[in-house]
């Protein structure tokens, strides 16, 4: 499945972004590009288990609370990052092993509405437990760097992105998609269902724990109940429908969208971006259920190159 | 502990009446309502705007129920009427997606309007309460038990005394056997739909009278859908003990581990009941 072209392609925009710091000394528009990459952290490793495996989960909130909080614990622990973000990841899989997969042992329709109560549950406790807001401490401040908090998150991108595609387009993605078509045909031809799910939810909330990680490691302080709020589930699960569910490209996209109309109404009350990006989802979810991503395949549907096969 | 037994039961008359407009819709059609705690804030806003008017709470519910109840239509009509021909999994998994839409719309919209500042109504007698054998019964949750009890026997006689009920009976239980009887299937769904708004017009004054902010609608949702797992899906009668249940359930929580982890309790035992019950706790097994 791998073209040579998309191999350039792809090296190419990763080596653009390798060297984007040292041609930009804008520290506005690096902050920006590790929200980016956070987001399509978040939103890759949603697609895994939402977009391809069809497992809609509006819980991956406890995931990424669980990997911050974790990762900023053991890192201000004087633990070095790197083992620290590995120690998040870790602790978001055995959370999902434990409460999750009893999740996925509900009938697939009810899934996102016990992710949701999980999610819920994670919140409360984590604000009953740690109400206060974590501050690094002044040795930390001091050694702060934008720079290895920019490559430590493409890092972790490039790494969810290069892991999904290569589960999606592996058997184990053949059969992810043959549950999320029908689960019951994919039973009978002997796929293993209910392992393959559990197989995408841990993969799933380790990359999304790893996410919580990068967000720990790049927030001087934030209170620690926040990265359990609600909408860090609802935000992949927003641009991964707009984008395109099941698509590699498409939560990228998506997120690129989302955080260019965040910005745009970055001053407002109320968050007009969510609801833009609410109002097009019930959109997509009622109208085009590939998202924006089917709109290219439109345009290659009308393209010269299309006209030309199949006239010539 | 007593009074922590009433409390329970006031609140979880409240919860029964929530718990009754989610159990309608996803009993009879198998639409997951996500947004629906989300209009009991809306009616909890419209009764708060008719109270600067000098309305009194309880005389505003008729008039949020019709602004609900057209909404309800508007809405079903605009979005939710493209789902009656899916499958059961594929309804309740995309009328979910639509509804968690609208349910950021409706938040993210109140918050611009209103500002995410906690409200709440308060009339002369919002802190009113009765005595009895020493413990403190609150005027207004008794308002609410009360109103539980009317709204689930009009709800009772409409189910079985009139035509449409029947109807909407007859779909819950097998809507294509119903659609070859010549149910008008949609029609049906339209006005399930819109009744079960109507019915949140009841719970948005009784919390209206508590208090809430643009985004305490997931909460109560997530109490409706408790109470409706509890009872099991299609059994509408079930709702009403479920929701004391719940309410007891919590009173009973609060006593032992204290007030921070009451809504935990509901949640933990919502996810037992759906791993280890799938149909709910009581009630009619019905099949779909």
């Amino acid at each position: 499945m791998i073209h040579s072209k998309n191999v350039v392609l792809t090296t190419l925009v990763a080596a653009l972004f390798v060297i984007f710091p040292f041609m930009v000394r804008s520290e506005y528009l690096l902050n920006l590009l590790v929200m980016f990459f956070l987001y399509v952290t978040l939103a890759e490793s949603w697609n895994l288990l939402g977009g391809f495996a069809g497992q809609i989960s509006l819980g991956h909130s406890a995931f990424f609370g669980i990997g911050a909080l974790i990762t900023r614990l053991l890192w201000v622990g004087k633990i070095p990052i790197s083992l620290a973000l590995f120690g998040g990841g870790v602790a978001a899989a055995l959370l999902a092993g434990i409460v999750g997969i009893p999740c996925l042992r509900m009938r697939s329709a009810y899934f996102p509405i016990g992710t949701l109560a999980l999610s819920m549950i994670a919140q409360i406790t984590v604000g009953n437990i740690f109400p206060l807001a974590g501050s690094l401490s002044s040795e930390y401040i001091v050694g702060y760097s934008l720079s290895s908090r920019y490559y430590l998150a493409l890092l972790v991108a490039v790494l969810t992105v290069l892991v999904v595609y290569q589960v999606v387009n592996s058997r184990k993605g053949l059969a992810l998609v043959a549950i999320r078509d029908d689960e019951g045909a994919a039973e009978a031809m002997g796929v293993k269902t209910f392992r393959y799910k559990i197989l995408a939810l841990l993969i799933s909330s380790f990359l999304t724990g790893l996410g919580g990680g990068i967000f720990a490691y790049h927030q001087v302080s934030y209170y620690y109940y926040t990265t359990f709020e609600l909408s860090w589930s609802f935000l992949p699960t927003l641009t991964t429908f707009i984008g395109g569910l099941g698509t590699i490209l498409g939560p990228i996209i998506g997120s690129m969208c989302f955080l260019a109309l965040s910005e745009i109404f970055a001053i407002s009350l109320g968050e007009i971006h969510i609801l833009i990006f609410g109002f097009t989802f019930i959109l997509i979810v009622l109208f085009l259920p590939g998202g924006l991503m089917s709109v290219t395949q439109w345009t290659y549907k009308f393209s010269f190159k299309a006209f030309k096969r199949r006239y010539f | 502990m007593g009074q922590t037994l009433v409390y329970g039961i006031l609140n979880g008359a409240l919860y029964g009446i929530i718990a009754l407009g989610i159990a309608l819709v996803f009993g009879v059609m198998r639409y997951l309502n996500l947004a629906h705690g989300s209009f009991i804030i809306l009616g909890a806003y419209g009764s708060l705007f008719l109270f600067h008017l000098g309305i009194d709470p309880f005389a505003s519910i008729p008039l949020i129920s019709i602004l609900l109840f057209l909404a309800g239509a508007v809405l079903f009509k605009a979005s939710f009427s493209r789902l009656t021909i899916l499958p059961e999994g594929n309804k309740i998994k995309n009328s979910l997606l639509i509804s968690f839409g609208l349910m950021l719309l409706i938040d993210n919209l109140a918050t611009l309007i209103w500002t995410g500042d906690e409200r709440s109504i308060t009339p002369s007698y919002s802190g009113f309460t009765f005595g009895l054998f020493g413990l403190r019964l609150p005027l207004i949750g008794l308002m609410g038990v009360l109103l539980a009890l009317v709204l689930i026997s009009i709800l009772h006689l409409f189910l079985t005394r009139t035509y449409f009920g029947k109807s909407v009976t007859a779909v819950s239980q097998d809507h294509e056997a119903a659609s070859l009887m010549g149910i008008n299937i949609n029609q049906t769904f339209l006005i399930s739909f819109a009744i079960s708004l109507t019915l949140a017009s009841i719970p948005s004054v009784l919390i209206g009278l508590k208090a809430f902010s643009p985004t305490a609608g997931i909460q109560w949702f997530n109490k409706g859908i408790i109470v409706v797992m509890l009872s099991g899906i299609g059994n509408i009668y079930g709702v009403f003990p479920a929701g004391l249940f719940l309410g007891i359930m919590e009173a009973i929580s609060v006593f032992l581990f204290g007030a921070p982890y009451r809504e935990v309790t509901g949640l933990a035992v919502f996810i037992l009941i759906m791993i280890l019950f799938p149909k709910g706790l009581f009630g009619k097994r019905i099949e779909a």
